[in-house]
Order: C-alpha cells, then structure tokens, then sequence
C-alpha cells in the first residue's frame, strides 16, 4: 500500500495477505532443509555402525518413519489450536498442564542445546581433514571447532541466517548427491551379491531386543526438524492440506533416502564389516560408495556447509526457545531483551558460552570428536526429542479430550496413543542400553549421566513450575503462550496502578 | 547532552528551521520511525519485519489518537461511529480500512501494512522535510534515506521521555510512542531515559484506553512472532 495511492477496492488487504502463503513445496523445502540430510548421511550413518556396530540400521529408518507418522495426525491436529506451535513445551503446556509444560521446555532447551554442540564435534574433523588435505595447514580439530564457533557466535549475534532459498539449493544437492552415492553403492555390493536382509524388520532385534531402543534413538536424531511443519501454519496457504501433505511427503522421503544409503553402505562394505569400515573412513563410507572423486569432493563440501547450516539452525532455535520462555516470564527477563537487529543478546551469548564451554572440555580431556562430541551430543538430543515426542502424544491425547472437537478419533486418541506407546517403549530401552549407544565401555559414568541429565531438567523445570504456580500467578497463566505471552502480562498489568 | 549539541550545530546550519524541524510532524509513526534509524546515517536499528510490524502499529495508534478508528474486543478494526465521512475518504488508510468487506482483526492489519510501512512512512518524512534519498554507492542498489538534520532526527527521544519520566505530565502521544518502541524492540533506545525512580513503558502503557492498550500489545505480539520466526 503506498500512503499516496487511490483508496483500494475491498478485500484487498485479505487477498493481499493470501499472495504472500506459502505452498507445499515451499513447506516441503523447509521441512527437508531442517532436516540436513547430509550431517545424517555423511556423519551420523557412518559413526552409528562405528559405534554400534548394529546391521538394523536401514531397517531402523523406515520402521521409525512409521512410528513418527502415528505421532503426527495428532501434532498436526492440535498445532492447529494451540498458540506458539513450534514449540513442543506449548503442547505439553497445553494438555498436560503447565508445570509439565517448563519441564518439557527445559527438556527441549537440552536437546537442542546437545544438537548444537554436537555439530562442532564433527565440523572440527572435516575441516581439520580438509584444511590438512588441500592448505597444508595442521591444526587440532577442536581449533577448527572454535574457529568455526567463532564464526557462528559472530553471525548468530548479528542475525544472518542462511537464507531460505540458498538453504533450499544447498538441501537438494544434498539430497542429488546421497542418491547418486547410494545408487553407486547399491551397485557395487561386496561380493556382487544384494542381501535384503538389512530391510527387514527381523533386521531390528538381530543383535538382541534391547538394541531397539538405540536403533530409535540414532533414527530418531536423523528425522529431528520434520517437527517444525506447524511452524508455518499460520504462513501456509489451506494450511490444513498443505501442513500433512508437507510433512508425509517429507517423513517418506527421507525414511527412504536414509533406509538406502544406510543399506548401500553396509551392502558396499559387507555386512560383516561394515563396522570396521566406518571406524576406519568415517564420513568416507559414503563418500567411497562411487569411484567418482568429483562426486566426493562435492560431497564433502556438502557435508560441511550442511554441518555448518544445522550448527546456525540449532543455535537461533535454542536462542528462541530461551526468548520464548524468558517473554512468558519462565527465564530471566535479560533473555528476550533485544538489541540491535532484534537479536536477544544474553540468549545468543549463552547459548555461544555453553557451547564453547563443552568444546573446551572435550579438547582438553582429549575426548574424540567424531565418536564422543558428535555422536554423543546427537544421541543425547535425540534421547530428548524421543521425550518430548512422546510427552507430546500424551499431551494429544488429554487435550482433545478436555478440549473435544471435530477431530477424528484416529486423530486424537488412536494414533498418538500408538505413538506414546512405541516411543515410550524405545525412551526405557534407550535409556537402559545407552552406554550401547554412546560406545561407552562398562563403567563408563557417560552411560547413565549423559540420560540423567533429562531427569535433571524434568525435575528442575517442575518445581520451577510449581513455584510459579504457587508465587507468580500472572507468569504462570502464560506458560506456553511464547509471543503470545504479551497479552497475558498486559492484561494483569492494565488492573495495577503506578506508584 | 545530545540537546545541548544538538541546538548549537543545527543552529548553525538551519537557521530558519530549526524550530520547526525539532518539533516533528505530531504523527506517532514518523517519531517511531525515527526513533528506529540512526540519527546520521540513516541506517535501520531492527530488521524490515519488526520494524515493518512497529511502523503499522504507529500508522493504527495515529487513527486512534485521533478517534477515527477503534478496536472490538475481538481486536477487530472499526472505524468509529463519528469519524466525519469526508475524513474517511480523503484519508487512504480509513479508506481501505472502510473498504474491506468486513472487519479484520488487527493483526491481519499490522501484516498488511506492516509490508510497506518503511516506505510509506520514509516517503511521508521525506515529503516533510525530514528525509533526503541518497544514492547508495553500490550500482544497482536504490537509494537510502538519510536524516536531513541528525537533531531533527534524535528529536523523538525527547519527546518519548515524558512517559518514563515521573517527574513529567504524561502525555498520550509519549507513552503510545514508548509503547510501540518497547513492542518493536528498540527498548535499548530508552534505556538512557530509564531512570531509577522512573516508571517503564509497560506501566504508563496500562494506563492508556484499552485499544491503545491492545494495539500495543497486539504488536509486540506479532514483533515476537516475527523475531521467533525464521523470516525476518
């Protein structure tokens, strides 16, 4: 509208603000650039059968594509009731109440708060290789890791973030390059034989049924970001076709991209070692699957900025995660002040400081980057994720039936409770074979602290609820509001009266 | 301080305006959008959607202060029952408020205009005298606009000052131009004039009529939105 310009013709403000709704493919690109399927082709895959060791990981991908489509008819059904739904606490808040809603946010604030840091832990060793391979320079991973670090505090400070369309360009190389790779591999299995069996389900429980739970934990990582489709409800275009057809498209997709690398991987290597070969070439099992050196180096680079990509992504989503809570008056009020370029500085700096604190630890510990930083911080996110997910089906479930509507019953009952069910069951066996999961030896304390670090935070955040509840009424009628907060707060303040 | 200097070096230059210039245009959204640019270059102290979102917030609260528009309680925008008809249509904005089939909810309107208020509102002070186009250095870029006189330009800080100020009488105008700062996220700016026994922009705003209030609010809502989105 220009303030000059001839009065308008109606409906012109509503047909405006229609043009501007995104589509299912604008949904879809943001859903699979979440994603970063690179950093779980390249990076997670390989260090899992390192790791593991497990022959049911490709199984693992389409099994728990499944579970996370029962999760999602009822996400995406309540996403479109509540306020502030990109947020798993909101859920939680909602249905559950809002003293498990600032557990669940603490819970969801160490989960990506470990993605994060997890990503330096492999973005120091492909820089370290790169930098030692064509610049001759021979710097320790974790210098890369801070430079790097550096580079993320900079920009995260000034709010550059990758812009949506670059992000789009970047994703589907990715996604070019893994299948190219994986067809390559496919092709050229070990022994010129094509097994199967890494498909089937049976695939899942080969090596004992406890190891379930890791295969759901390490799948699990793989798909974090599909989550964040009802984000854009509220910018989408017939949101309630768009938001489902988006998000299956996107669970599908990737379930398959990631089933068939994983098993091009372990038919190229051979099943039996497959293992070893990962441990010896990391991110290298699937860039070795074609002979094409281009391809490689293509998909190193992808690796990187992709790596690079989801280090941003997860440092804005912990910074908004603190500004969300910190407007509704659950963390310090410093936490959403904003600066210039409407960056809330302490939460970008706290999040920064932490992560270069971890950093630290590991480079001075002399702890591996790869196997301990990035694999231990994914499987740790991926722990939370796997809570909060099924805390969210929970919460589903008793919100429609507190809050009964037009929804089918598939929608909030069926589903969500087949969901909470499957991923509760996955939660206690990952958390019972987590030392499986990390590579920790017997006796290693990492096995039952890093899981221990949830119930830390689920217990913090319910008694910070309670007092809420019991001390500051007004915060407490927020919680899960985020932006939506405002109107709570200036409610209570318009009864005040200045001093 | 900056007062102090700032009448002694416009003195010089303008001579003639200087007067007129600090008194500004009475519009909320010109002071805002001053307020959100620096005062010599011209630059933008937000990113183009809070800043957007604040400016349509201030193009709103001008109707309102004048009474020519309210808020349901759905927060729907109504144009009020006295507004005179010849107001509505010479003005564009009543005018496409009127001309909408039925009322939308404010923050449909903040998304609307929020599009185009940098420039509509750039434009508006340009064509007061407050603004001059520059051309950018880099080829193929427009031009920017810059402050005609940097006074004129930190002249809204003082006006803002009476609503966080105790020892001053409130004005209407002062605290729903500290309120849509605060909402729009340029609270950093008033922090100088935070002073400790002083009341901050959230307890003077609930002292305002209740769509003053919830247009305020309504915008710091979608401002919040804006910096938890990842389209900025």
């Amino acid at each position: 509208m220009s303030m000059h310009a001839a009065p308008a013709r109606g409906g012109t403000v509503s047909r405006a603000l229609a043009r501007d709704k995104l589509g299912v493919l604008a949904v879809l690109a943001f859903i699979l650039a979440s994603i970063a399927p690179m950093t779980v082709a390249a990076g997670v895959i390989p260090t899992a059968y390192a790791i593991t060791g497990l022959a049911g990981i490709p199984a693992a991908f389409l099994v728990t594509a499944v579970v996370l489509g029962l999760f999602c008819p009822g996400y995406v059904a309540m996403s479109r009731r509540i306020r502030n739904a990109g947020a798993f606490y909101a859920f939680a808040s909602a249905g559950l109440g809002r003293v498990t809603g600032v557990a669940a946010a603490l819970m969801a604030l160490l989960a990506y708060e470990s993605f994060q840091v997890a990503t330096y832990g492999a973005l120091g060793p492909a820089a370290q290789a790169e930098a030692a391979a064509h610049l001759g320079v021979h710097w320790p991973w974790w210098a890369w890791a801070l430079v790097i670090w550096a580079v993320v505090t900079a920009l995260g400070l000034a709010r550059v973030e990758v812009a949506g369309r670059v992000l789009a360009v970047l994703t589907a190389a990715e996604i070019a390059i893994v299948v190219a790779e994986t067809i390559s591999g496919l092709a050229s299995p070990a022994g010129g034989h094509l097994d199967l069996g890494a498909l089937s389900p049976s695939a899942l429980t080969a090596s004992g049924a406890g190891t379930l739970g890791v295969l759901a934990v390490i799948a699990g990582l793989a798909f974090v970001g599909f989550e964040q489709s009802p984000v854009l409800g509220e910018e989408t275009r017939n949101a309630r076709r768009t938001i489902p057809a988006a998000t299956y498209t996107a669970l599908a997709a990737i379930g398959a991209l990631y089933a068939a690398a994983a098993w091009a991987m372990q038919a190229h290597a051979g099943p039996a070692h497959v293992a070893a070969a990962a441990e010896a070439q990391g991110p290298g099992l699937l860039y070795g699957l074609s002979s094409s050196g281009a391809l490689a180096q293509a998909a190193q680079a992808l690796f990187m900025t992709s790596l690079f990509a989801a280090a941003l992504s997860y440092h804005n989503v912990t910074w908004r995660y603190m500004f969300a809570l910190s407007r509704e008056g659950v963390l310090p009020a410093a936490l959403s002040r904003t600066s210039r370029a409407s960056i809330p500085r302490a939460a970008s700096l706290l999040q920064s400081g932490s992560a270069l604190a971890v950093i630290a630890v590991f480079a001075v510990a002399g702890w591996p980057a790869m196997n301990g930083l990035f694999f231990g911080g994914g499987a740790m996110g991926g722990l939370g994720v796997m809570i909060l997910l099924a805390l969210t089906s929970a919460a589903v479930i008793r919100y429609f039936d507190i809050h009964p509507g037009q929804e089918s019953l598939w929608a909030r009952m069926a589903a969500p409770a087949l969901g909470a069910l499957l991923l509760g069951t996955a939660i206690v066996l990952a958390i019972w074979h987590f030392g499986t999961l990390i590579g920790a030896g017997p006796g290693n304390p990492a096995a039952w602290l890093l899981p221990s670090a949830f119930g830390a935070a689920a217990v913090a955040g319910l008694g910070w609820g309670a007092f809420l509840r019991a001390h500051r009424p007004d915060v407490y009628a927020t919680i899960g509001l985020g932006a939506h907060a405002a109107a709570g707060h200036a409610a209570h303040a318009s009864g005040r009266k200045l001093s | 301080m900056h007062e102090r200097r700032a009448a002694g070096l416009a003195g010089r230059e303008y001579p003639g305006l200087l007067d007129a210039g600090l008194g500004g245009t009475g519009l909320v959204a010109d002071d805002l959008y001053l307020l959100a640019h620096d005062d010599r270059t011209g630059r933008a102290l937000l990113p183009p959607r809070p800043l957007g979102t604040g400016l349509a917030g201030a193009l709103l609260a001008e109707l309102m202060l004048a009474r020519l528009i309210g808020l349901r309680s759905d927060t729907a925008v109504m144009i009020a029952h006295d507004a005179p008809t010849a107001a509505v249509r010479r003005h564009v904005l009543l005018a496409l408020i009127a001309a909408e089939p039925g009322p939308l909810p404010v923050q449909a309107w903040l998304g609307y205009l929020g599009q185009t208020a940098v420039r509509d509102v750039a434009a508006r002070l340009e064509h007061a005298g407050y603004l001059t186009r520059v051309r950018s250095r880099m080829p193929g870029r427009g031009g920017r606009m810059v402050p005609v006189n940097p006074d004129w330009a930190f002249a809204p800080m003082t006006r803002v000052r009476p609503a966080l100020d105790p020892a001053r009488q409130v004005t209407a105008y002062a605290v729903v131009l500290a309120g849509l700062a605060v909402a729009s996220g340029l609270g950093f700016r008033l922090d100088q004039y935070q002073a400790q026994a002083g009341r901050n922009a959230e307890e003077a705003v609930a002292h305002l009529p209740p769509d003053l209030r919830q247009l305020i609010t309504q915008t710091q809502i979608t401002v919040s939105s804006a910096v938890l989105s990842q389209r900025t």
